[in-house]
């Protein structure tokens, strides 16, 4: 059964930790958010994320690639991400409703697929389409 | 229309992570996933003197405290998680749209763990915002 095959397979599992690790991240960040202001709770998560990184490099043996234009995207990630997070413990700070504000903030996709588009030359298909009107959909259920 | 506060947070939250969807396409284009990772920790790295909090961060509780690390932990943990399904034979259109699924686990514990609860209409959206994930990463 294909079923059966994909609850062997690694890769899911590997899946379904990836989803507890960041339902977790999720739920402690708006736990800490109900005291800590947002500037703080990204300076004291960026601590949390050191010791993986950490374990990443030494996993690797300290190799990593030397592409400046890869480290530059990269880099700019860590910043923007960083911006995106403070935005989110902010989120979670002023008390709306967490469940919400999680389901929300996960809807980024959106602005991926549309930036894919228009700046990547990627096809737009269809099935993102529906995608984006079910988003929207969300997106005016919950500023209702 | 009274927008909620937090809706304008999260729109915020939702522009820096979509165009980081876009740099983490270029940046694996160069370097694997994983010196992607790397990067984006000295990138955080970079925003931490202006977040600097100074002594008052002694003022919150040990508790608090401890989440807010353990949440950076569990962050960068779930990402590892998610290059292993990739490179352990995971299809990209498959993996991503189920990861996408993470707060499913947040709403199912928000009952017991902070006693919020969600109308009728927030339970509509919150089903229109889980398919829209799925299908916008497939």
């Amino acid at each position: 059964m294909i079923f059966n095959g994909t609850l062997k397979a690694r890769w899911f599992w590997y899946s379904m930790a990836c989803v507890l690790c960041w339902g977790g991240w999720a739920l402690l960040s708006k736990l800490g958010s109900r005291e800590i202001p947002p500037e703080t709770m990204q300076f004291l998560f960026t601590f949390g994320t050191i010791p993986v990184c950490i374990a990443l490099l030494v996993a690797r043996g300290f190799k990593l690639e030397k592409s400046p234009k890869g480290i530059s995207y990269g880099i700019l990630n860590g910043v923007l991400s960083g911006i995106g997070g403070l935005a989110l413990f902010a989120a979670y700070h002023t008390n709306g409703n967490t469940s919400l504000i999680t389901t929300a903030t996960a809807l980024y996709p959106m602005i991926t697929v549309v930036l894919a588009v228009l700046l990547l030359r990627e096809r737009f298909r269809p099935i993102q389409a529906v995608g984006l009107i079910f988003a929207a959909a969300a997106i005016v259920i919950f500023s209702l | 229309m009274h927008v909620p506060p937090w809706l304008w947070y999260a729109v915020i939250t939702l522009v820096a992570w979509g165009v980081v969807g876009i740099l983490q396409k270029l940046s694996t284009n160069h370097i694997s996933a994983e010196s992607s990772l790397i990067w984006l920790v000295v990138g955080f790295l970079l925003l931490e003197p202006l977040l600097y909090p100074g002594a008052s961060v002694f003022h919150y509780s040990a508790w608090n405290l401890a989440w807010a690390l353990l949440s950076g932990v569990l962050n960068a943990l779930g990402a590892w998680a998610l290059f292993a399904a990739l490179k352990s034979g995971g299809k990209a259109s498959i993996v991503a749209p189920l990861t996408a699924l993470y707060p499913l686990v947040v709403i199912v514990l928000v009952p017991f763990v902070l006693f919020e609860s969600i109308t009728g209409m927030q339970l509509v959206g919150i089903g229109c915002a889980l398919i829209a994930v799925i299908l916008l990463s497939a």
